[in-house]
Parts: structure tokens; C-alpha cells; sequence
């Protein structure tokens, strides 16, 4: 078919009224007025409604279009005409034309449909219901038909364009585009790694890359000076609903700069894209160390689109005579609270103690919360007898408190444990008051890490081993020294998210392997894994630092969309499952001998396959009946019984007869005059009498431990 | 001596109850369904089990006036009798008829060790709903008792058409009349020759005694052949193995039943559940059951050829003959001793032809024998001709009494 007279539908205007064009798409939706037909034609560029009517139509095109169903692919020609009077449609775009069907070309049918891909009415005001509650794995199964929707397709057409203006942004500030390797080994980013096997090298393995860390620090190395790549991805970790096992980010690395250019670099580029959304950013964006933002919000990603930060009042109570508190504070902790403001109507006694005070925040990990209603005479609260006239007097003050307003404290010897309980209730509340305003975007960058957390045995990397630390004179055998160093890191954040984040690295082979040294890794051990990294920084290492961008949640932020998987063409399910290709997959063994995989990790069996070796081992397994050694001995003298008694009947039987397997025929019978039902029992209850373990109305298995 | 019963019930209703089995007292075993008595079938995978609701047969009891006097022990999900005390439950006088699930010819074997009737009603004849049984194929309801006619009337109250119970053959939806088919006359009995090959002298002598009774009462006797008699074990043995496999497979230690303390994952807590769920005789049938279903799935199905076979020829000796005559049991082998699966099946080897081809077959005893002396009479009759042979044992029965 010849397409370069092909006119786009959804750009038809009045203007093209008289023009006779040439449309290719598919049946959006269909009307059959008996000898008229109207049917929406969609395109990429939206849809335009043409009509077969007799007056117009060759009646063999009208009998051909007799046969159109939805989703058909077709070819038309015809004239655009400007609609009659009253029957214009301003739900499209095209609203004010229709194109009469000269020619009508079948280009391919189309089977009953899965779901409706329909998205706008025929007809003006009517609203085309689009079933949200088309399952999302039936959407991802049939996802060349859901892509077909114009919101997907917008999605899609968006997302090129933020990923373009990424690169010509960046091609214009001199940075190079260079790919990195998919097939590389492990690297130190914690999560574990999709593995890939080698069949040259039986039993050694490829990981796919958690991110091409390593690979661009060595481009600086190597010269390259500006680098970026917009580059999948991949981690398995743990399944949550908006994680994918393979993602895209912006990854970025440059030489000779130092933090203030990269603020710079990447708030312009975050205005860039998010205008592509319509979102005015507002520069320079507001910074925040990581010990305020834990002071103030409870979290290193803190949402500041409303207010409700943390006050510390610590001070207040160190005379009190409330036990709690006096205890909390001997054991060096502290007090800190949020000022829900005006909530005292919807926020009653009830829910604060019952709710809050007993089931949610608890839930956060406090041991308690204390409340306090503000009201017109002083403080209302369970507890508030026991604090002094000036502790009263101090928490109005501190809190700013007026009549109305619910002062929330929780206190605890330890003060990140404050932090995040208290900021987990700051979001909680801010959900159920309603106090995020819609529409708005605030951006912030997140400094100041600290560069190690404390683990069980020594410290970890907060961030990664690669990050500057903010001084360099440290003792790498001094845990409190190491855990009071920041790291000269930096996180994007928006309303809640964090969107990127980066550092500034270590270009020193001494420093590298001192943190190496700090995080407790043998000589051994990091020459095996950093080797070839540490031997690069032997050859005048540039000073450098990076940062990425998650562009999936970028794209699903700036478009709006409810999950990432809205913005991505193929993705996996919640389960990190394909339902379109339906991978992962199980492989020939052929495939796994060749690859050497067989017997892999040598005496260790694969789950199950351990039984193989002995048939009794086998039969316990497959019947699930597990055995002593004491009754090994029956179990073969029987098991030997009954290879013997299943050879004479072997023997004796005769292919010829027919098995039968009961005695008197039965007929396939339903219970007659009976309509499906829940049993008795089981509406009762009385069907979990006996068994052994319940939970909340279904029969418990055991727990998963392993 | 253990106790008769597990469960004895000591409040039967104080009501006089009237129906047509006004007073009679039935003992069951803990594999049938008595709502709020325990049921665990006599094995560890169903310990605690409380039963929710009467079975089928146990609510059409009650509702004829029976009595309900307990549930008695028996062995582990009702394969073989090792511990079975459902008899004794008659013989103590707690009860006029026992309900013994039949197998492989427990029933028949409880009763001809206690000197009573035993009748494994044709297969399929009596609902099994209610009962937890273990291989389907094969198992009846059975009834043991002293009175060939109270049994004729219990039966006739528990068989028939039942819409929770699927699987009953059709032909069996009408149900059974306890009025006796008339008189024993011009009835011929065979005598199978390749089971007469198999017994020794002694077990001849009883077992020709009790031919004579039946000939004294009119019943013409002829020797027949069943070429494939030797088959029957083989083939009981395999299916009900694996049936008992497949049966078994519902104890997991979920829904009810024990459960292991142990097992840190669902596999884990199915494999040690269920090894301290099974016996040490069970167990090792499941085991040959998994074997026969997983490793040697061919010989099953041969194994329910070489039944059709059984069938046919069994069928085939009713056309020429009303019944065939074989001993119940050989008195050498005490089927409650048994403790091993060989030895079960040599104790029942007299029973497992009517178990295979579904036939009713009736425990006649002869009262002027101690029971442990006696092999016991063993009829089987014509598909659903369970009113012949329970008339022929009353006729029996009263002839005895007479002194004839």
C-alpha cells in the first residue's frame, strides 16, 4: 500500500472540507442506521468518523463495509465533508468533519476482542465507560491490543519525547552517549543480580547489570570527560506493586566538576522534562541535609507538599515527673511531635486512642504515642495530668497550638526510631485529612548522607563503596568515626520520591581502599571483586561524580500515571511475570546440559530432586509421607512385593480386554434440583472445628520460614 | 482386653422410638459419620475428628427407631481387622448389628470369627456417604449380626438412592426390599473346584459340612471352574493400593486430622504430618499404592483388566448357577493378628473375590461349631440378589434351631 497520500485522522479539519483523502487505521466504534453506517476510524493522530451511506457509497463498498467489526483493519477513501448542522461531536478533535466512504479496503479482521479498546464516544456528551476493571494481566496478555488505546499510545508518544529532550539537552551541555555491557559480572549495588550462563565457561555466570556503575566511573578514567546513557537496568529484589525487575535510568557521569554543577545541570533538565508534562518546576531547587530532613519529616525522601514537620521538645520535659517520658530521657532519647493543625473535630479521643495510639503507630514501630486536643481551656488529653503547668504552657508554645489543633508527640531512647515512626504518622494523617494538594510538585535535593549505617558485625555503605566521604582523615577500624562521616552524596527528590540520586566519587586508590577496609572486606575478597576497578584508579583518575534518574517513575510522575507499567510498553506483571510471552519460562534440559547445569552445585540437589536416588526416597516424596529409618525395611519388603505383584499382572493381563474400573455403571450425575451453594458448614463456621489451624476464616498451611 | 468401644454412647435417646427398627441397637465403626461422636477411622491422620453430620445411612437408622449404642474400634482406615472389635460389639450383647466396612471381606471375616452373619451387600447398594473410607471401588457398608432377617431389615432401611452420594451405581437406586424372595427350592450353588484345590483337610471337612447344611435345605449343589481364581489377590491387592494411595492423599494435616509440630515449609509440613499420621501396616500400602500409581501406572490398568475378566467369568458361573459357595476364612489365620499386608491378605484370600467383582456375599455361620473351629459359609449371589442369599442364611439359620 502505497502511504505517502495517506492523511493522518485525527487531523482532518474544516479547512480540508471538499478534500478527497486516503485514511488507513482501525474500527474505533461502530453505529448501523440500517442503510447508513458510521464508523469511528482511529490512527495514531486520533479518530475521524466516516460515513457509507448509499446516496454517496458505491453499494458494493457499502456491502463490504456490512462486515466491518470493531478493530478491523482498514483502508478508506473518501471526501471530508463538514457535519450537517446539530451533529457535531466536540469530544474529538475532528469533531466538526466527517469523511464519506468512497473505497473501502479490508487490510485485516480482527477476532472477538479480549477487552474494549474504545475509548471515545460516537456521540457528543455520551462518555465511552472504559472498564477499568479489565484485569491488568489480561491488559499485559493481550498488551499489542491495549497499546492500540489512545492513553497508552499518548503515554508512549510522551515518554519518547521526555527521553529525547534528555538527550538533546544533554548532547548540547557535551555530553556522549556511550553503551555500557549487558553481559558483565556482579556488581556492588547490593541487590541480587539476574544471572546469565556462559556455555564457554560450563558453570560461570554473566549478571545483567544493576547499573553500569563501575563501566562509567572507567569511561572518566578513560578520557570521556561527559557521559551519559539512558540504560536498562535490572535487580531482583523483592516483588512490590510498582517495581519492575528491569528498568530504564538516565545514568550520568562527568570529570572535573564538583557538586554545584550538578545541581545545575540536572534542575534544568528536571524543568525540561516535567514542562513536557505541562509542570512549571520552580528553580532553584530548595536543599535539605539528610539530618534535617530526618529531623523535620522523619525521612530522607521527605514530601514537603504540605506542612506538619516535626518540633523536638525534648527540652520541655527534662524536670518532669511523667514517668514515661523521665525514663526515656534518662536513656538519652528524645521527644518530638507534629501539630496537626485545626483536626481536633476529626481527629475525636476515640480514633487518637484506640487508633492511633494503639493500633497504627504501633504499626510504625513506637511503643506509644501521646495526643493532646487543644482546647479552649488548656490541653485535653489522658496524660495530660501528669505534666507540669510550664510543660503544658512550653508545648502551646512550641507547638504554636491553638484551640483546635492535635498536638502528637512520640517519644523513645532512640532517635531515628522518632524520626521514622513520627514521619510515617505524618503521612498517615496527611493521606486520611486530605492535606496533599493535588497538582502541585516539589522538588528538593536531598545532602549530607551519612556515608555508612551500622550493620551487625562493623558498618555498611549507605550509598555505595565509590561515594567521596565528606573528610578523609579517618580511622578505617573506628566505628563511631565511621558512622559520624557524610558522604558528599545527593538525592532528588519529589513530593515523597525519590527520583534520582548520585555522588561525587573516589578518584584515590588509597581512600578506595581504606572504605574498602572500613566495610570489613578481606584483601582477597576486593581483589577478586574490585580488582580490575582499583587497578584503573592506578592511572590518573580524574576527579568525578555522577548521578541517575529513575525515568520510569519520572515518566509515570510527570505523566500522571497511576504505576510505572502505565509508561512502559511490555512490562512484567506485579509478580514479575510476562503474561504476553509468558517468561519467565522453564528450558529444555537439553538446554541445561549444554550450559552444564545439570548437575549443578554438585552434591547440593535441586528442590525435589534429591528423592531421585533411592525409589523410596522417590515414593515419600511424591506421596508426601515421610519415613524413620526403623521403618525403611517394611517399606522395601513391600515396595519388592509389589514390583513382583505388578509383573504377574502385567503377565497375565491382555491389551485386548478393557480396564474396568468399576464394577456397575454410574451414570455422570449432578445432584439433582440443587443450585451451587456454600455449605452449611462452612457458612456456619462449623467446617473449621477441626482443623488443626485457622486464621481468619480459611484453614492455615504452615507458614513459609524458608 | 481393650474396651469394646471408643465412643460409647451413653444417652441414647430416652424417647420410645417407633419405626420400623423400633429398639435396634447398631454399632458402628469410627469411619461413619455420627454427628458430635469422634470418627477417626482408627488412625493418627484423623485423630480429634469430630464428625459435622450424621452419614446418610446413620440418619436413616435413626429415623427407622434404631439405637445407636457406639463406635468400636477397628483397624487403621478400615484395611483389614487387626484391633477390630466391631463383632465383639454383638457377641458382648451391646448391640443386634454392627455396621463393618468391607474391604476385602472384613465383615464377612469379623463375623465368621464370632459365629455370626456377616452380609457385604452388593457394591454400591448403600450409600457411602458419611463414611471415611479407602477404596471406593471395592468398599460396602456391611452388616453383621445373629439374625439373618434383622440384617434383611437394617439393610433394607440403609440401601437406596442417596443425592449425596454420586458415585452409586445405578442400578442400586431403587433400593432393597427386606421381604424375603420365597422359599430355597430348585436353587443349584456351585462349588468352585480351584478353590476346593486350595484348601487342606481339615478346612475340607468343615467347609463340606456346611455344604451339606445347604443341601439339606433343598439347595442342588454342582462343582464349577473358575479358571482365573488364582488372580483375585493380585488384583484386589493393586487396585486397592493404589485407590488407598489416592484415597489417603486428603490427610494433609490442613483442614482437619493431625498435624505435625514440625516442618518449616509446606512440604516439610505434608511429609511430617504424614509420617506420623500412618501405621506401620498402612503405611507401607500407601506406599505400594504410590508406587503402583507413579512408577508402574500400566500394571494398574492391567490389573482392572484382569478384573473385567473376574467379573465376566463370575457372572458368567451365576448364569449357570444362583450362587457360589466358598469358605469365609481358614482358621489357621487370625486376620486381627495380622501385622503385616502379607499376611492381611492371606488371612482375607477367601473374601477378596466378591471385594473385586462387587458381588453380595454372606457369612453364614454354623452354630454347632465353636466359631474359631469354623471356616464359615460363605454365599455369593447375582448382583443385588442380596434378599436371596439373606433368606437362604434364615432358612439356614431356623434349621439350625430346629436341630435339622
Amino acid at each position: 500500500m502505497p502511504h505517502h497520500d495517506r492523511s493522518s485522522c485525527g487531523q482532518l479539519r474544516l479547512a480540508d472540507a471538499g478534500k478527497e483523502v486516503t485514511l488507513a487505521g482501525w474500527v474505533d466504534a461502530l453505529r448501523d442506521h440500517g442503510d447508513v453506517l458510521f464508523i469511528h476510524l482511529r490512527d495514531r493522530s486520533g479518530i475521524v468518523q466516516v460515513v457509507f451511506t448509499p446516496e454517496s457509497t458505491p453499494q458494493a463498498v457499502c456491502d463490504k463495509a456490512a462486515e466491518l467489526k470493531s478493530e478491523f483493519c482498514v483502508q478508506i477513501t473518501g471526501r471530508v465533508i463538514e457535519r450537517a448542522e446539530g451533529t457535531d461531536n466536540p469530544g474529538i478533535a475532528t469533531g466538526h468533519i466527517e469523511v464519506v466512504a468512497a473505497d473501502l479496503d479490508i487490510l485485516g479482521r480482527c477476532a472477538a476482542l479480549p477487552f474494549q479498546i474504545s475509548e471515545k464516544s460516537m456521540t457528543a456528551g455520551a462518555a465511552v465507560k472504559r472498564e477499568e476493571t479489565v484485569g491488568e494481566d489480561l491488559r499485559l496478555q493481550y498488551r499489542y491490543l491495549d497499546l492500540r488505546r489512545p492513553t497508552m499510545q499518548e503515554h508512549l508518544i510522551r515518554r519518547h519525547r521526555i527521553v529525547k529532550t534528555i538527550r538533546d539537552f544533554l548532547d548540547e551541555q557535551g555530553f556522549v552517549e556511550v553503551e555500557t555491557p549487558m553481559l558483565t559480572r556482579s556488581t556492588p549495588e547490593g541487590a541480587r543480580d539476574y544471572l546469565v550462563p556462559s556455555r564457554h565457561f560450563p558453570k560461570n555466570f554473566y549478571a545483567l547489570p544493576q547499573s553500569p556503575q563501575l563501566f562509567k566511573q572507567l569511561l572518566m578514567v578513560g578520557g570521556m570527560e561527559r557521559y551519559f546513557q539512558i540504560v536498562r537496568c535490572f535487580r531482583d529484589e523483592d516483588l512490590r506493586p510498582n517495581r519492575q525487575p528491569e528498568f530504564t535510568q538516565l545514568d550520568l557521569e562527568a570529570s572535573f566538576i564538583d557538586e554545584a554543577y550538578l545541581y545545575t545541570l540536572f534542575e534544568e533538565l528536571t524543568v525540561r522534562i516535567f514542562k513536557i508534562g505541562g509542570i512549571d518546576l520552580p528553580r532553584p531547587f530548595p536543599r535539605m541535609t539528610w539530618q534535617d530532613a530526618m529531623n523535620s519529616t522523619g525521612s530522607d525522601r521527605p514530601d514537603l507538599r504540605f506542612g506538619m514537620t516535626f518540633q523536638d521538645a525534648t527540652d520541655l520535659f527534662t524536670q518532669t515527673r511523667y514517668g514515661i517520658f523521665k525514663q526515656i530521657l534518662e536513656r538519652g532519647g528524645c521527644i518530638k511531635g507534629i501539630n496537626v493543625r485545626g483536626a481536633s473535630e476529626r481527629l475525636s479521643k476515640n480514633v487518637l486512642q484506640n487508633e492511633y495510639a494503639k493500633e497504627i503507630v504501633p504499626g510504625f514501630g513506637a511503643k506509644g504515642m501521646t495526643w493532646m486536643r487543644v482546647m479552649d481551656g488548656g490541653l485535653e488529653s489522658n496524660i495530660v495530668q501528669f505534666f507540669s503547668e510550664a510543660e503544658r504552657r512550653g508545648i502551646l508554645e512550641r507547638f504554636d497550638a491553638r484551640p483546635g489543633d492535635v498536638i502528637l508527640m512520640i517519644a523513645d531512647p532512640s532517635w531515628s526510631l522518632v524520626c521514622t515512626a513520627l514521619g510515617q504518622l505524618r503521612l498517615h494523617l496527611a493521606h486520611r485529612l486530605d492535606l496533599i494538594p493535588q497538582g502541585v510538585y516539589y522538588p528538593l535535593w536531598v545532602t549530607d548522607f551519612p556515608l555508612f549505617e551500622a550493620a551487625d558485625e562493623g558498618v555498611t555503605s549507605s550509598h555505595h563503596p565509590f561515594t567521596m566521604p565528606d573528610r578523609t582523615d579517618f580511622d578505617p577500624g573506628n566505628t563511631d568515626q565511621l558512622l559520624a562521616l557524610r558522604s558528599r552524596a545527593y538525592d532528588l527528590v519529589m513530593n515523597g520520591e525519590e527520583l534520582g540520586g548520585g555522588s561525587i566519587r573516589i578518584n584515590d586508590r588509597g581512600l578506595q581502599q581504606r572504605i574498602f577496609q572500613a566495610l570489613g572486606l578481606g584483601e582477597q575478597e576486593v581483589a577478586e571483586k574490585f580488582g580490575f576497578f582499583l587497578k584503573a584508579l592506578e592511572f590518573g583518575a580524574p576527579p568525578h561524580g555522577g548521578i541517575a534518574l529513575g525515568i520510569d517513575r519520572v515518566v509515570a510522575m510527570i505523566l500522571g500515571a497511576a504505576s510505572i507499567r502505565e509508561v512502559i510498553a511490555f512490562p512484567k506483571n506485579r509478580s514479575a511475570f510476562c503474561p504476553l510471552t509468558q517468561a519467565p519460562s522453564t528450558v529444555a534440559s537439553a538446554q541445561l546440559e549444554e550450559l552444564g547445569l545439570l548437575d549443578l552445585g554438585g552434591n547440593r540437589p535441586l528442590p525435589g530432586a534429591h528423592a531421585k536416588k533411592d525409589p523410596i526416597e522417590t515414593l515419600a516424596w511424591v506421596s508426601r509421607i515421610g519415613i524413620d529409618d526403623p521403618e525403611r525395611p517394611a517399606i522395601a519388603d513391600a515396595l519388592a512385593q509389589a514390583v513382583a505383584c505388578a509383573e504377574r499382572v502385567d503377565r497375565q493381563a491382555s491389551p485386548q480386554e478393557a480396564p474396568l474400573f468399576r464394577v456397575a455403571a454410574v451414570s455422570n450425575r449432578t445432584r439433582e434440583g440443587r443450585e451451587a451453594r456454600i455449605h452449611p458448614l462452612s457458612e456456619n463456621g462449623e467446617l473449621f472445628k477441626n482443623a488443626p489451624a485457622e486464621k481468619g476464616g480459611f484453614f492455615k498451611t504452615a507458614a513459609v520460614l524458608d | 482386653m481393650p474396651e469394646v468401644f471408643t465412643y460409647r454412647n451413653d444417652s441414647p435417646s430416652r424417647i420410645t422410638p417407633e419405626g420400623t427398627l423400633a429398639g435396634l441397637r447398631v454399632a458402628v465403626q469410627p469411619n461413619l459419620a455420627v454427628r458430635g461422636w469422634p470418627c477417626d477411622a482408627g488412625s493418627r491422620a484423623l485423630s480429634g475428628y469430630t464428625a459435622l453430620q450424621d452419614a446418610t445411612v446413620i440418619a436413616r437408622l435413626v429415623r427407622a427407631g434404631a439405637v445407636l449404642s457406639g463406635s468400636s474400634r477397628m483397624a487403621e482406615l478400615g484395611f483389614g481387622l487387626t484391633g477390630d472389635t466391631s463383632a465383639r460389639t454383638v457377641v458382648d450383647g451391646h448391640a443386634d448389628v454392627a455396621l463393618i466396612t468391607d474391604t476385602m471381606g472384613e465383615v464377612r471375616l469379623a463375623a465368621a470369627g464370632a459365629g455370626l452373619f456377616g452380609l457385604k451387600p452388593t457394591y454400591g447398594l448403600v450409600s457411602r456417604h458419611g463414611l471415611a473410607g479407602l477404596v471406593p471401588s471395592m468398599e460396602s457398608i456391611g452388616l453383621a449380626g445373629a439374625d439373618p432377617g434383622r440384617i434383611a431389615e437394617t439393610l433394607a432401611v440403609m440401601a437406596g438412592a442417596d443425592p449425596d452420594d454420586p458415585s452409586m451405581p445405578d442400578d442400586c437406586t431403587a433400593g432393597f426390599s427386606a421381604v424375603p424372595p420365597s422359599g430355597t427350592g430348585s436353587l443349584t450353588a456351585g462349588v468352585i473346584e480351584e478353590n476346593l484345590t486350595r484348601l487342606d483337610p481339615e478346612e475340607r471337612l468343615v467347609f463340606d459340612v456346611g455344604v451339606a447344611r445347604l443341601e439339606a435345605a433343598g439347595v442342588a449343589i454342582q462343582t464349577v471352574n473358575l479358571a482365573d481364581y488364582g488372580l483375585f489377590q493380585d488384583v484386589h491387592h493393586l487396585i486397592a493400593a493404589v485407590e488407598a494411595s489416592s484415597s489417603a492423599g486428603k490427610f494433609d494435616g490442613v483442614r482437619y486430622g493431625h498435624r505435625s509440630a514440625v516442618g518449616k515449609n509446606w512440604n516439610d509440613m505434608y511429609l511430617n504430618t504424614r509420617a506420623e499420621s500412618f501405621g506401620s501396616l498402612i503405611k507401607p500400602f500407601l506406599f505400594q499404592g504410590a508406587y503402583f500409581q507413579f512408577e508402574r501406572y500400566a500394571a494398574f490398568e492391567n490389573a482392572c483388566r484382569l478384573r473385567g475378566r473376574l467379573v465376566r467369568a463370575v457372572d458368567d458361573l451365576l448364569g449357570q448357577v444362583d450362587l457360589i459357595v466358598l469358605p469365609t476364612r481358614r482358621p489357621a489365620s487370625d486376620p486381627k493378628r495380622a501385622a503385616t499386608i502379607q499376611a492381611t491378605y492371606a488371612a482375607f484370600a477367601l473374601t477378596l473375590p466378591a471385594s473385586v467383582t462387587g458381588h453380595p456375599a454372606l457369612q453364614v455361620p454354623n452354630p454347632g461349631l465353636a466359631a474359631a473351629q469354623d471356616t464359615g459359609l460363605q454365599l455369593i449371589g447375582r448382583r443385588l440378589d442380596d434378599g436371596r442369599l439373606l433368606a437362604i442364611g434364615q432358612h439356614l439359620s431356623f434349621a439350625a434351631r430346629e436341630g435339622r
